[in-house]
C-alpha cells in the first residue's frame, strides 16, 4: 500500500491523528485539569473550603455515619435493569470503605450492598456514598457535584459514556493511537536531534506551526508515551477481560486460594459478630508502618463482611511520599482486633505496575511535579492542536482552489475541540456559581450547562469558519478567545460575589486551592486576550510571515498562531 | 490505494491487532501458570507488555507491504495463540 | 533529606543550564546567540560535555530531595521544561542565553 516505511508511518500519523485527535485533546486537557481536581472541587463546593484533615476516629465519628448510608438511587435503577425486575426488600450490607488523600479536606465514605436475585451474576451489588466534613462529622449536601474529581476527571478517561463502557474503549483507542502517533512522528521527523531546540515563529505559518507541533511532541515525549501507556495498563481489566472470560476459573481459584492462605475470608460466614475498636487497629497499623521505617497516615480503610464473624478490616497507608499509590496494608480480624496479616512487600512485577499506576494517578505530595504534569498535559494539547492547524494550513489553499469544504470542516472541529472545550469548562464553573444553591439535581444542571455550551461553541465554529474554504483564517478562533477571556473573568468575579472569597483574601490567608484557581482563571483570560489580539492582526489579511505568538501562549491551547 | 484496501488494512491493524494481543495475553498467562507463577503476577506482567505488543502490531500492519500476510499473522497468530492457551488451560488443569 | 526547595531550585537551574549548553553545542542555535562568531568544533564538544554534567548534577540533586521513584520523574519532567524554556528563549530572546557561553 505504501512505497516506504516512512510513508506508511506518515499516513498512519496523519489520518489516525486527525480522527482520534479530537478525543485525545479531551483526554489531555481534562487530564491536565485533573492534576488539581480536588482543588477545583474546593472552588466548586464552598462548604469544603478548609484544610485537609487526617481520617477521623472510626468508632466515634465514622461508624454511625456508615450505618446511615443507603444505596444510591441511580445504582438501584441500574441494578433493576440488570436483574430485569424488582430488587429484594432488604439488601444485605457487605463492605464499608473510607478514602482520603493529603489534598482532601473532606472524606469520602462508601458502602456496598449485595443484590441477591440476579441470576446472571451472583456477585451483583450496589453502592451508597456520602462525603463528610471530618472535623464535625457533618454530612455534606448530596447534590454538590465535585466538578474536578467527579466530572472533569471521569470525563478524561470515559467521556461520561458509560453505556457498555463505550467511552472507556474510545479513550483507550485514542491512547493506542497516541502511542502510534509518537512512534510514527519520530520516524517521520528526519532531523529530530538537529531540530530539538528549533522553533521559528517568524517563518511562514506552516513552518512555525510544524515546529511547534514537533517541539511540544518531542520535548515531552517521555511524558506523552508513559501517560498513554500507563492509562492503558490501568484499565487493562476492561480492555483485556481475560479474568472474567477465558481465565475465569483460574482467576477465581487464585482469589479463593489467596484469601484462604492469607486468612482473609472470601465470603461472609453468616454468623453475626460485634466489631472491635477500629481506632485501636489504626494505631497498631501506624505503629507497624513506623517500625518498618515508613511512618504514615491512613489513606484507605475497608471493612469487609460488616458485622459477620468472618469480617476483617484492611488499613492501607497513604502513599504521599512516593509514587506507588496506597500500600503496606495491615489486615485485622474485625471481631477481635487481632492482626491477621501484614501485607508482604510486593513482587517485582507488582512493583512495576504500582509504579506505573501511581505515576499516572498521582496521589503523592509534590507540588513541583504536579505543575510539571500540568505543563506536560498542556504541551500535549498544543501538540494535538497544532497538528490540526498544520493539517488545515497544508491543505486549505488547495481545497479552496478545488472548491472543497474539507479544510473548513476540519478547522471548525478544531475550533470546537480547542477553544470550544475551554469554553465548556469555564461555562460549568460559571453555572456552578450562578445556579440557585437549593436547586434539585443541581449537579445535573451544571453538567447540562457544560454540554450545552460546548454544542453552542460547535455551532458558532461551524457558522464562523466559512473563510477557511476560501483559504483564509476563520474569525471563529478570535471570537471564541474573547469569550474565553470574558467567562474566565466572570468566574473569578462570581466566586467573589457568591462566596466572598476574593483573590486578595485567599492569598492573604494562603488558601491555595481557591487562590490558585482564581489566578489560573485570570492567567487564562490574559492569554486568551493576547491570542485574540494577535488573531485580529493576522486576520487583517496580511500576507506577511506568521506573527509570533506569546511565549506563554505556547503552553495554553487557546493559542492559534496564524497569518 | 482504494477505499476497500484501506478499510481492510485499518481493520487488520485494530481487529487483527486485538486478536493477536488477546492470544498473547492468554497464552502468556497460561505459560506463566504452567511454570508456577502466581496468577496475579502472570496477568500483571502480560498486561504491562500487552499494549507495547499492540503498538508493534498496529504499526507493523501499516508498514508491511502484503495485506494478506498482515491478516494472516495478526488474526491467524491471535487465533493460534488463543487456541494454544485454551489447550494448555484445559488439558493441564492449571 | 534537606529541605526540598533548597535542592529542587538548584536542580531546576542545573537542568536549564544543561539544556542551554547542549543547545548551544549545535551550530544553528549558536548562530542565533552569537551572530558574529562561528562555533569551533572544540567548543562544541566542551559545551556538550558540561551540558551533560549539568544534567547529571540535576539528577543527583533531585535524588537527594525526594524518594527515588519521585526524583526520577521530577528530573525527567524538569528536563522537558528546561528544553522548552531554552527553545523559546532561542526563538525570542536569544541574547538572554549569551551568559551561558561567552
Amino acid at each position: 500500500m505504501f512505497s516506504s516505511f516512512r510513508l506508511s508511518m506518515a499516513w498512519l500519523h496523519t489520518w489516525f491523528g486527525l480522527v482520534l485527535g479530537y478525543v485525545l485533546m479531551v483526554a489531555f486537557f481534562f487530564g491536565a485539569l485533573s492534576v488539581f481536581d480536588r482543588e477545583i472541587d474546593r472552588w466548586a463546593i464552598p462548604e469544603s473550603r478548609f484544610e485537609p484533615q487526617p481520617m477521623p476516629s472510626f468508632d466515634k465519628v465514622l461508624k454511625p455515619i456508615f450505618q446511615s448510608i443507603t444505596p444510591e438511587d441511580e445504582e438501584l435503577e441500574a441494578a433493576r435493569e440488570r436483574v430485569g425486575g424488582p430488587l429484594p426488600e432488604k439488601l444485605p450490607l457487605m463492605n464499608w470503605s473510607a478514602y482520603t488523600t493529603h489534598r482532601d479536606p473532606v472524606l469520602s465514605m462508601y458502602a456496598e450492598f449485595a443484590v441477591t436475585n440476579n441470576p446472571n451474576d451472583p456477585d451483583e451489588h450496589v453502592h451508597g456514598h456520602v462525603t463528610i466534613d471530618p472535623r464535625s462529622g457533618e454530612v455534606l449536601p448530596h447534590d454538590r457535584l465535585k466538578i474536578g474529581s467527579g466530572f472533569f476527571y471521569p470525563l478524561h478517561f470515559s467521556l461520561h459514556l458509560e453505556w457498555q463502557s463505550l467511552g472507556y474503549w474510545i479513550v483507550g483507542l485514542a491512547a493506542l493511537v497516541m502511542l502510534a502517533a509518537l512512534v510514527s512522528g519520530v520516524v517521520m521527523h528526519r532531523k529530530i536531534f538537529r531540530e530539538f531546540f528549533t522553533f521559528r515563529p517568524a517563518k511562514h505559518i506552516r513552518r512555525s506551526t510544524l515546529d511547534l507541533h514537533n517541539l511540544t511532541g518531542v520535548l515531552a515525549l517521555p511524558f506523552h508515551f508513559i501517560f498513554a501507556l500507563s492509562g492503558l495498563t490501568i484499565f487493562a481489566g476492561i480492555y483485556l477481560p481475560v479474568s472474567e472470560t477465558m481465565l475465569k476459573p483460574q482467576a477465581q481459584a487464585h482469589a479463593m486460594e489467596e484469601a484462604r492462605a492469607k486468612g482473609l475470608a472470601f465470603k461472609p460466614s453468616g454468623t453475626p459478630a460485634p466489631m472491635a475498636s477500629v481506632d485501636a487497629m489504626v494505631l497498631e497499623a501506624k505503629r507497624r508502618w513506623a517500625a518498618r521505617d515508613m511512618p504514615g497516615e491512613v489513606g484507605f480503610l475497608q471493612v469487609h463482611h460488616v458485622g459477620d464473624a468472618n469480617g476483617y478490616v484492611s488499613i492501607y497507608r497513604a502513599g504521599s511520599d512516593r509514587v506507588a499509590l496506597v500500600g503496606q496494608a495491615v489486615h485485622f480480624e474485625a471481631s477481635s482486633g487481632r492482626v491477621i496479616l501484614e501485607e508482604p512487600p510486593p513482587t517485582p512485577v507488582a512493583s512495576i505496575n504500582n509504579f506505573l499506576t501511581g505515576l499516572h494517578l498521582q496521589h503523592f505530595r509534590h507540588w513541583l511535579l504536579r505543575w510539571f504534569y500540568v505543563l506536560g498535559g498542556l504541551m500535549g494539547c498544543v501538540c494535538i492542536a497544532t497538528g490540526f492547524l498544520f493539517f488545515v494550513e497544508k491543505r486549505k489553499a488547495q481545497h479552496s482552489r478545488q472548491g472543497s469544504n474539507a479544510s473548513r470542516w476540519v478547522d471548525a472541529l478544531a475550533v470546537t475541540t480547542v477553544t470550544g472545550m475551554v469554553l465548556a469548562a469555564l461555562a460549568i464553573l460559571v453555572a456552578n456559581r450562578l445556579l440557585p444553591v437549593d436547586l434539585p439535581h443541581r449537579g445535573d444542571w451544571e453538567q447540562r450547562f457544560f454540554w450545552g455550551s460546548w454544542m453552542l461553541a460547535c455551532g458558532h465554529a461551524v457558522w464562523r469558519s466559512a473563510p477557511v474554504a476560501r483559504g483564509r483564517l476563520a474569525p471563529a478562533w478570535r471570537e471564541q478567545c474573547w469569550l474565553i477571556a470574558a467567562l474566565a473573568v466572570a468566574a473569578v468575579a462570581l466566586n467573589w460575589a457568591t462566596t466572598g472569597d476574593h483573590l486578595l483574601s485567599t492569598l492573604a490567608r494562603g488558601y491555595w486551592p481557591v487562590a490558585g484557581m482564581d489566578l489560573s482563571l485570570l492567567v487564562c483570560a490574559g492569554l486568551a486576550v493576547a491570542a485574540a489580539l494577535r488573531l485580529r492582526r493576522a486576520e487583517r489579511g496580511s500576507a506577511a510571515p506568521a506573527a509570533a505568538p506569546e511565549a506563554a501562549a505556547r503552553d495554553k491551547l487557546v493559542e492559534a498562531p496564524r497569518v | 490505494m482504494n477505499a476497500a484496501r484501506i478499510a481492510s488494512r485499518v481493520a487488520a491493524s485494530l481487529l487483527g491487532g486485538y486478536a493477536f494481543v488477546w492470544g498473547f495475553v492468554t497464552l502468556g498467562i497460561a505459560l506463566g501458570l504452567a511454570v508456577g507463577m502466581d496468577y496475579d503476577d502472570a496477568r500483571t506482567l502480560c498486561n504491562l507488555l500487552a499494549f507495547l505488543v499492540f503498538l508493534s502490531c498496529f504499526c507493523w500492519a501499516f508498514a508491511h507491504a502484503s495485506l494478506a500476510r498482515v491478516w494472516g499473522v495478526l488474526a491467524g497468530g491471535g487465533l493460534l495463540m488463543t487456541g494454544a492457551a485454551w489447550w494448555l488451560l484445559g488439558t493441564t488443569a492449571l | 533529606m534537606s529541605s526540598p526547595v533548597l535542592l529542587l531550585l538548584p536542580a531546576a537551574l542545573a537542568s536549564l543550564a544543561g539544556m542551554g549548553w547542549l543547545a548551544l553545542a549545535m551550530e544553528d542555535n549558536w548562530q542565533r546567540v552569537h551572530r558574529d562568531r562561528p562555533l569551533r568544533p572544540g567548543k562544541s564538544a566542551t559545551l556538550r560535555c558540561i551540558g551533560a554534567l549539568a544534567v547529571a548534577a540535576a539528577l543527583l540533586l533531585c535524588l537527594r530531595a525526594d524518594h527515588p521513584t519521585m526524583a526520577v520523574l521530577v528530573w525527567v519532567m524538569s528536563l522537558s521544561a528546561a528544553a522548552l524554556a531554552v527553545t523559546l528563549l532561542l526563538a525570542w530572546r536569544p541574547t538572554w542565553l549569551a551568559w551561558l557561553c561567552r
